[in-house]
């Protein structure tokens, strides 16, 4: 085999470790070069069984010839293995499968690692556990090893003082017995019992979640030790390993130190007050917006998404204070899943935590301000409304909107208070919807003020949806007494009287079947045949809502 | 075969394809082997027991010629290869993959090549031959002779080898013990560096920590008796760093026993390791103490084990946090009924880690001379202390297990034969079932002269009337005999 096939194998793999660097494994360029060194590696073994390459500072010979050289020490395979003391490298027949991406993997790891670092190439390629790679290597640093030597001669005794003592030492000599133990062969086998034991006891090691098994130790001790100092080193312990644990999204954990926190507090002795104040304070710490928005962030941008029951888990054991952070996020989430859950969270901390509502519906973020009107609504939180005065007054719309919105669900009276107010209100759709709910429930307090509206000169611009709405609300809440002046706005005048505009006109009858008093329906059956189609269509929708 | 492999026929995939495939007919070979011996031994040739195992033999012979074409059964140290491929000891196949190793060592074959064409027959006079070949006193001609004798008897399809012991094997034999001299030498001096950085504050090196468990780790997989050998270099000033790498190499050989990966090895040998790295915490005054300690003394010993714990939260350097290692020291002492200490208030299940470094940890700590126990007890005692008391707390089938790895009279044991010849146990013996027989190296004449290396001798040989040459008589103390035991390993 000419040494240029090893060396265009050699360039490949170099760029096969550029490439699965830069790219992720679905990536084009990433399967092509990872192709190229597989049809590499083919053609190679049609000519070999193995590759081995001598490991120099900053080339790799094959069979003395040179077949790769990198002065560059970064880009450099031959250094990134010499430096870590790897003089020789081979692969076999079936590295090309899965094991040369691993491989390359590793050398680029090992190019990141730190000098500090828990890990080197050495320790890295020996946890692949590789079957068609093999190293060998030099220990370089000088571990201060004391090489095993013998040890100085002991003076033993003449022969014949030995054979004396040993044979003092001897239990006499028994011709003809036998020694049991040339029987009780079977004593020390394992049975298949045993084996089984064995077998499951491993299985179940690896099944275990070592995080809790530890956190139980953590928390044993933490009750049971009473010296100050060893309890601060576990608090301090406790307190670091959160955060590993949310980074982790290792939420369970975090709930069950939360949890056992609690515990700890109650039965602990002897705990002194720094350490009480410490405990006491983390779960308030999760709760607090930064920390809280950490976690929020990691779980937006994870990957993987914990299960429902991890969440709730974590989530339950939030403080109040964690509302306004959770509002403001789930209107950034972009995870349905992770949004649905927080909201429940959120839901939970809102209904038993009227304060905390009214601080959410006071935030400087608008969309957690909209998030939590919109939960108050459907939580029918009777406290809120206290809350959404000041955003009625708001510039905008949507969120005025969906103030109205949560209003009408929560319809308490300082609710419908709030409402009756809002059928002033500058915004058009506002006003709309307010009125209509207003007239729906039948509040008559905001009677008079939706007559006056009707009545007077500022509905005149407005636009049919709007008359309608209000005119629907006037008949629904009037009633009979408004009839007369209904009757008036809907009779076509004569040459010389005042005439009401088409608009109006079918307004009055729609708010006259609103009514349904005999008297409206006479009303109404004398304008049935107006000659004003826009009149006499909205007559004939009256008449069917008033009925017989 | 991974999903997108290579077009068929190629190298690669023969590569593969073979191995797996060896491995599992291999191992099958191997039971209905055993299967055959143990039934041939028992029972006679007509019983049906021993029928049906000769039909379990011929059909999985043929069933590994119709891929292979022919077999070659090697035997090379304590490893058993298939036509090249070695076969993997576990839990499942230990007990018989081990006794073969015994008879056939015993008939002196080294190899059998079995071809096509074999009948029944003919593995039927194989066996019989086999057994009584293997109960014959060894010499350099048995394996001929029963060569012969398989050709008289018309046996053509199954041949029989002598061991290929080259000078390149002895070579190896020695190229082996200088590795495992540097292994534990420089484990020990890792040890000693971390733990002394622990003590006086500074970052450990943890980098070097698991290059020393995975170098023990490849010891042990693959020559783990010499590894074996130097724990018997107990070191009473270097006690804490000889005592943590002992308990290592225990650990994984046991944990090898059991069938564990490659991979789970290392994760118990660091665990194993790292057990007693609490005691960097303990005053050196208490650690060293001379005589009883007083019950705050003790107190603070008994504190080792959570010490650890602690102390590795604050390994900076390790990456992941090390849970096992923290576990396993945190639960060593804590014996199987959670009686020892430090108490549990929550549910706790020991891992099986913790109870395999809890026997290792017990075994070498009574086997050596400390300050508060100048004389050891001797390795027998122990483990028939451990094994007898259940007070001890160690986990019984544990400790069965353990005596299956290391032999009733462990490495390093010195011992009195019936011949009056004084002898050092070098390693148990490879047939399970002889674990009270192991491999002694002779170190006095039986005139009483002492003998410098001496010379092997399997204890579980039979002369010709079937009668052992050589039995243990009394466990004795080498120091009176002038005998430096580690002398003999290193």
């Amino acid at each position: 085999m000419p040494p240029q096939q090893v060396e265009e194998l050699l360039q490949v793999l170099s760029k096969g470790i550029r490439a699965t660097q830069l790219y992720l494994p679905n990536n084009p360029v990433y399967q092509r070069a990872v192709d190229n060194i597989r049809a590499s590696f083919r053609q190679i073994w049609q000519a070999t069984d193995d590759l081995v390459f001598d490991v120099g500072e900053t080339e790799l010979r094959w069979e003395d010839n040179v077949v790769y050289n990198q002065e560059q020490r970064t880009e450099s395979i031959a250094w990134t293995l010499y430096k870590d003391g790897v003089r020789s490298l081979a692969f076999k027949p079936g590295v090309e499968e899965a094991e040369i991406v691993s491989f390359l993997g590793v050398l680029q790891r090992a190019r990141n690692l730190q000098a500090d670092a828990a890990d080197d190439l050495l320790t890295l390629l020996w946890a692949q556990d590789f079957q068609f790679v093999s190293y060998t290597f030099r220990e370089l640093a000088s571990e201060n090893a004391v090489p095993i030597e013998k040890g100085e001669t002991i003076t033993s005794a003449p022969p014949t003082d030995m054979r004396h003592a040993v044979e003092q030492e001897a239990p006499p000599k028994r011709e003809g017995l036998v020694s049991i133990d040339d029987f009780d062969t079977t004593l020390y086998f394992l049975e298949e019992g045993e084996v089984e034991y064995l077998k499951k006891d491993v299985e179940r090691e690896y099944s275990q979640d070592l995080r809790r098994n530890v956190l139980s130790m953590l928390f044993d001790l933490l009750e049971l030790q009473t010296y100050g100092t060893v309890r601060a080193e576990l608090i301090s312990i406790v307190e670091n390993f959160i955060p590993y644990l949310l980074g982790a999204a290792d939420f369970r954990s975090v709930a069950v130190i939360l949890r056992e926190t609690r515990a700890i507090l109650q039965r602990a002795r002897e705990l002194i007050p720094e350490h009480r104040t410490t405990l006491e304070g983390l779960p308030a710490r999760l709760s607090q917006h930064d920390a809280l928005s950490q976690l929020m962030q990691s779980l937006d941008e994870a990957a993987l998404h914990p299960t429902e029951d991890e969440l709730s888990e974590l989530f339950q054991e939030l403080r109040p204070e964690a509302l306004s952070t959770l509002m403001v996020w789930v209107a950034k989430l972009h995870d349905e899943r992770v949004r649905d859950l927080v909201q429940a969270a959120a839901a939970r901390l809102a209904q038993a935590n009227a304060g905390e509502v009214l601080k959410a519906l006071a935030s400087e973020d608008g969309a957690a301000q909209l998030e939590m009107v919109k939960l108050a609504g459907r939580l029918k939180l009777p406290g809120a409304p206290e809350g959404m005065e000041r955003l009625l007054a708001s510039e905008d719309r949507g969120l005025k909107l969906a103030v109205v919105e949560a209003l009408t669900a929560i319809s308490s009276p300082s609710a419908m208070r709030l409402l009756e107010r809002a059928i002033d209100d500058g915004d058009r759709d506002v006003r709309i919807a307010a009125v209509r709910f207003l007239g729906s429930r039948g509040y008559r307090n905001a009677a008079t003020r939706i007559e006056s509206m009707v009545t007077g000169s500022k509905l005149r611009h407005a636009d049919l949806t709007e008359k309608m709405a209000f005119f629907e609300a006037f008949g629904a809440l009037v009633g009979p007494k408004g009839i007369a002046a209904l009757e008036k706005m809907l009779a076509a005048k004569g040459l010389l009287g005042r005439k009401e505009d088409p608009e109006t006109r079918a307004c009055a009858a729609m708010a006259l079947g609103k009514v349904r008093t005999p008297e409206a329906r006479g009303v109404l059956e004398r304008a049935a045949q107006d000659k004003d189609p826009l009149v006499r269509n909205a007559v004939t929708r009256a008449l069917r809502e008033v009925g017989t | 075969m991974t999903a997108g492999g290579p077009p068929k026929g190629s190298i690669a995939e023969t590569v593969q394809t073979t191995d797996g495939f060896l491995r599992h007919a291999g191992r099958d070979f191997l039971v209905v082997l055993y299967t055959a011996v143990r039934s041939l031994k028992l029972y006679p040739i007509e019983n049906a027991q021993v029928q049906k195992a000769l039909d379990d033999l011929t059909a999985t012979t043929k069933h590994l010629l119709d891929v292979e074409k022919e077999i070659e059964l090697r035997l090379q140290g304590e490893f058993i290869f298939i036509n090249s491929t070695r076969l993997r000891l576990d839990l499942d196949n230990y007990a018989s993959f081990s006794h073969i190793l015994g008879v056939l060592r015993q008939s002196g074959i080294g190899a059998v090549r079995i071809d096509e064409g074999v009948e029944r027959k003919q593995l039927q006079i194989f066996v019989s031959l086999l057994l009584s070949y293997a109960a014959k006193d060894v010499t350099a001609t048995k394996v001929f002779e029963l060569a012969q004798k398989l050709s008289d008897a018309g046996v053509t399809h199954i041949g029989v080898e002598p061991p290929l012991e080259t000078d390149e094997d002895v070579e190896d034999e020695e190229r082996q013990k200088e590795a495992a001299k540097r292994t534990y030498a420089r484990s020990v001096a890792v040890t000693k560096e971390v733990i002394n950085s622990i003590r006086m504050g500074r970052t450990a090196n943890v980098k070097k920590v698991k290059r020393a468990v995975q170098a023990i780790v490849d010891q042990v997989l693959n020559n783990e008796a010499s590894l074996m050998g130097l724990t018997t270099l107990r070191d009473y000033d270097e006690y804490t760093f000889t005592h943590s790498v002992n308990v290592c190499i225990f650990s994984v050989a046991l944990g090898r026993k059991l069938g564990l990966t490659k991979l789970q090895l290392y994760d118990l040998g660091m665990a194993a390791l790292f057990h007693d790295v609490g005691k960097s915490r303990v005053p050196l005054e208490v650690l060293n103490k001379q005589g009883g300690l007083t019950d705050e003394e003790w107190r603070i010993m008994q504190a080792h084990p959570w010490l650890g714990v602690l102390t590795l939260f604050g390994l900076r350097g390790y990456g992941e946090i090390p849970y096992r290692g923290m576990i396993v020291a945190y639960e060593h002492h804590m014996k199987t009924d959670l009686t020892g200490y430090p108490k549990s208030l929550r549910p706790r299940e020991l891992s099986i880690y913790s109870k395999i470094v809890a026997v290792a940890d017990g075994f070498d700590a009574a086997t050596s001379r400390r300050v508060y126990q100048t004389v050891p007890i001797q390795p027998d005692q122990v483990l028939k202390e451990m094994w007898e008391n259940p007070r001890r707390g160690y986990d019984s089938v544990v400790v069965k297990a353990f005596i299956n790895l290391i032999g009733i009279y462990p490495v390093g044991t010195c011992v009195i034969l019936d011949t009056y010849e004084v002898a050092l146990v070098h390693s148990a013996n490879p047939d399970v079932t002889h674990v009270h027989r192991p491999v002694v190296r002779i170190v006095t004449t039986p005139e009483g002269g002492v003998q410098h290396p001496g010379f092997l001798a399997d204890l579980a040989q039979r002369d010709a009337a079937g009668n052992h040459p050589r039995s243990i008589v009394k466990v004795t103390d080498p120091i009176k005999y002038g005998i430096n035991v580690s002398d003999y390993f290193v």
